[in-house]
């Protein structure tokens, strides 16, 4: 079947089969390297796309359920001023992360910093927990979403001011 | 690009009789043991593992052949339908108890008269502590790809040991060592889950491309890599200790039983690195320690951050609080006076050439966690208590560990390391080492060490690509070798440039190779000699309580200090310790492991997690001040070698019993808050 979606701002058409994965589609035939089917259960937090704006692990879902939908994965997001602010908390709190959980923590940050601005630290925790693996110090999380927040926040009361 | 999966036996131990594959479509095609054109086997410290597996095979997953064609969906199926016969006999799963045709390793060591000091001690306190196997959860899957690169094959692989990988498929492939150039890719958290594991992925991509010249790639599901690659070896520690007058410790009996699964890959220096660390943090004057390397039908059991020693000295330090509270004392202070000293006679039959400071860690961690205070508060609500609604269940655990520092102590060439350093006429540095495959922060501690040895700009310092084809061998990234070998070597390398700088026209290039410093001789076996050139010290504390209506534990609080020598980057060293604690502690709560296979597995991998972020409590590490001069010291593995047994001294006060395995089944909590 053929599928038309909006994918990173672009509208794109890809052709699937039922059985196939909606990231798999992505990664093979869009070739974006930062979704990967990894546990293939929805736990890794390899996979993860916005879904007309939430955030999903791609891999649960057929790819037919992308028809008609709006997907940003994590090369898309990193276009955005908000992957910048995240990029630049991660930074500043000295977060040093294996590499191959870095996107899908920007991900689970940038979600959470959307519907909480000024997050708990057991709410930063529990949506880095969406992103297991064992390279990451929680305390340098905790204080590089906050310093995120704090960034994302200026950011918006400049512009409110101009 | 070909796609290759897998095909694997369906029984733990018994004989193939034959394999039958569905009609292939055009494209597709099987390996069979028979088309592997050198030699069918690959050695790690000694052991020696099947390619793929021919006639035998001794655990359920083993490969037994391959499938590659150019659809990874049809090759799923393709290995679903693959009919595998084999005349299956009983799988040899049992190993703590086990018989002499499964021992692949074995230490003995005595030291002093044990028999003697037992027979007239007044006291003797005897328990077996059990650690299981645990996942490496590393962060990318294990996987390898392969193709010819003009005169050469080259390799794609994260790896923490390329040249094992360049060597294991050179005698696979039949050909010279030069004819394969391995391209390390980026490695994550491994906890040492890629030493030798990646050299058979590699085999088999490299067999693949080579029978089908064509590009090859292999890439295990998350699924496979649970079930069927190598996890950490289980352990069973049984532990005796007299205590003499004045309830000091006065001898030990320890009979060490490690399952190493099929083939044992590295049985010899995990079995080394436990027998060591079997006194753990104490002196005992008569001990005789007995261990044992054994294997089963289960897939290969071996390394996992702490290679070996955190086995004993989990079982050490629990048996240690047992003691303590045996003789009525506070843990802190019989630790205090039973630690190794200054002097000590070690088990390798040396003194202990320097002083361990556990008096000043105890002192940081008791202010810190409020150690005393809280250990004789929830005592005392312990032995008031009248059932599981009287009061809190907490309690506080306190362990000492050490982690040695120096070389792997079987004895063969990866034992070998070496650095190149070049200058050139723009002032750019390049660090050249294999040892950079294991990637992470030590990265730019080198570069770190490179600027500020050649008095360049850090930007210009650039850590070369681990290919074996650019730089020399550094042997495997493991035991913290990076910090405490490869700087050393990179700041050799960068003085011998410095000396010729002013003197010779640039570009310069320095080459530094590790010599095995004097004191160290470990002969094999005869557990004699001094194996470690210096050792890291540390100590931990957890908190804990027990949810009062699931009575599931619920850490409060983790203290870890350290005595580390000089730290390079504190605050990398912080994090770096802090992330290996949640790590530590992850595996004393939620991470259980049966690799025994048989129906139920793929539960497993579904249940099997890391402790979620926001259910870790608030870890602190501290740092002792070292003296000037002090040496680099290994310290990653300290999480690991310490948290567990105070987890496990915590949980024990809280429920009012004594566990002796982590995780600790709900039943046995349940039972023993019930029964207090």
């Amino acid at each position: 079947m053929t599928l038309s979606f909006i994918l990173n701002g672009e509208d794109v058409s890809a052709k699937a089969r039922s059985v196939d994965r909606l990231s798999d589609v992505l990664h093979d035939q869009f070739g974006l390297l930062g979704v990967q089917s990894d546990c293939r259960s929805g736990r890794c937090g390899r996979c993860l796309v916005f879904l007309d704006g939430r955030l999903a692990p791609s891999c649960l879902l057929p790819a037919f359920k992308a028809r008609g939908r709006e997907i940003i994965t994590i090369e898309g997001f990193s276009q955005t001023e908000d992957y910048r602010d995240i990029e630049e908390g991660f930074k500043e709190a000295g977060v040093e992360t294996c590499g191959f959980c870095e996107g899908p923590k920007i991900m689970a940050a940038a979600a959470l910093l959307e519907r909480r601005p000024r997050p708990t630290n057991s709410e930063i925790l529990e949506f880095m927990s969406a992103a297991p693996c064992r390279c990451t110090d929680p305390e340098a999380l905790i204080r590089a979403v906050r310093s995120s927040a704090e960034l994302k926040a200026r950011r918006r009361y400049r512009r409110a001011g101009q | 690009m070909l796609h290759v999966a897998t095909v694997r036996s369906p029984v733990a131990r018994g004989a193939v009789r034959s394999i039958t594959f569905p009609r292939l479509p055009t494209g597709y095609r099987a390996i069979l043991p028979a088309d592997i054109p050198g030699r069918n086997r690959i050695a790690s410290f000694g052991a020696e593992i099947p390619v793929l597996a021919h006639e035998r095979v001794s655990y359920e997953g083993e490969p037994i052949a391959l499938l590659a064609g150019p659809d990874p969906v049809v090759l799923e199926a393709l290995v679903a339908a693959t009919k595998v016969e084999c005349e299956e006999e009983e799988p040899v799963l049992g190993w703590e108890s086990f018989s002499s045709d499964q021992v692949v390793a074995k230490r003995v060591a005595i030291v002093g008269d044990p028999d003697l000091a037992f027979s007239i001690a007044p006291e003797v306190h005897e328990a077996v502590y059990v650690s299981g196997a645990i996942d490496h959860y590393y962060s990318e899957p294990q996987g390898a790809a392969a193709a010819y690169d003009y005169d050469k094959i080259a390799i794609w692989c994260a790896t923490q040991w390329p040249y094992h990988v360049r060597d294991s498929v050179a005698l696979a492939l039949g050909c010279r060592a030069e004819e394969v150039s391995v391209r390390p890719t980026r490695l994550g958290v491994h906890l040492d889950g890629k030493l030798w594991y990646p050299s058979l992925l590699a085999c088999h991509a490299a067999i693949a491309a080579v029978a089908c010249g064509s590009p090859a790639r292999l890439l295990l599901t998350r699924e496979e890599d649970f079930l069927y690659t190598t996890k950490r070896a289980r352990s069973s520690v049984s532990v005796r200790a007299a205590l003499g007058p004045g309830n000091d410790l006065s001898a030990m009996d320890v009979r060490i039983a490690l399952n190493v699964g099929a083939y044992g890959p590295l049985a010899d220096e995990i079995l080394s690195q436990a027998v060591l660390a079997s006194t753990g943090a104490y002196g005992c004057p008569n001990l005789r320690v007995e261990g044992y390397a054994v294997t089963t039908n289960t897939p290969p059991l071996g390394a996992f951050g702490g290679l070996g020693a955190s086995h004993a000295l989990f079982a050490v330090e629990a048996h240690a609080n047992r003691l303590a509270a045996a003789a009525g004392e506070d843990p802190a202070d019989w630790k205090s006076r039973n630690v190794l000293k200054k002097g000590s006679a070690l088990i390798t039959g040396e003194p202990l050439r320097e002083e361990a400071p556990y008096a000043a860690i105890l002192e940081r961690l008791s202010l810190a966690s409020d150690y005393r205070r809280k250990h004789a508060c929830y005592e005392l609500v312990r032995k008031r208590r009248s059932g599981k609604s009287d009061g809190p269940l907490r309690g506080i655990g306190l362990s000492f560990a050490y982690q040695g520092t120096g070389q792997f102590l079987s004895g063969d060439r990866s034992n070998a390391y070496s650095v190149e350093v070049g200058l050139d006429k723009e002032l750019k540095v390049q660090i050249k080492t294999s040892a950079a495959a294991g990637g992470g922060g030590v990265l730019d501690i080198w570069r770190k060490t490179a600027s500020s040895a050649l008095g360049v700009p850090l930007a210009n310092v650039r850590v070369a690509s681990a290919d074996t084809d650019e730089s020399p061998n550094s042997g495997p990234s493991t035991l913290s070798r990076g910090v405490t070998v490869v700087n050393r070597l990179v700041e050799n390398a960068c003085a011998a440039i410095q000396k010729r700088r002013f003197r010779d026209p640039l570009p310069l290039t320095a080459r530094s190779a590790y010599r095995i410093p004097k004191p160290i001789s470990w002969e094999e076996g005869r557990v004699r000699g001094s194996p470690f050139d210096t050792a890291a010290w540390a100590g931990a504390a957890v908190e804990l309580e027990l949810d009062p209506w699931t009575l599931d534990p619920r850490p409060l609080g983790v203290w870890l200090c350290v005595d580390g020598g000089q730290v390079v980057s504190p605050e990398r060293a912080r994090a770096a310790l802090r992330a290996g604690c949640a790590d530590a502690l992850g595996t004393c709560l939620s991470e259980r492991f049966d690799p025994s296979g048989g129906k139920g597995k793929e539960d497993q991998y579904f249940r099997y997690g890391l402790l979620p972020l926001n259910e870790l409590p608030p870890i602190s590490v501290d740092f002792i001040e070292p003296p000037r001069k002090s040496p680099v010291k290994g310290i990653g593995e300290l999480p690991f070698d310490t948290v567990p047994a105070a987890f496990l001294t915590a949980i024990s006060q809280a429920a009012g019993a004594g566990f002796s395995c982590l995780p600790v089944p709900s039943s046995q909590i349940i039972r023993a808050v019930e029964s207090a």
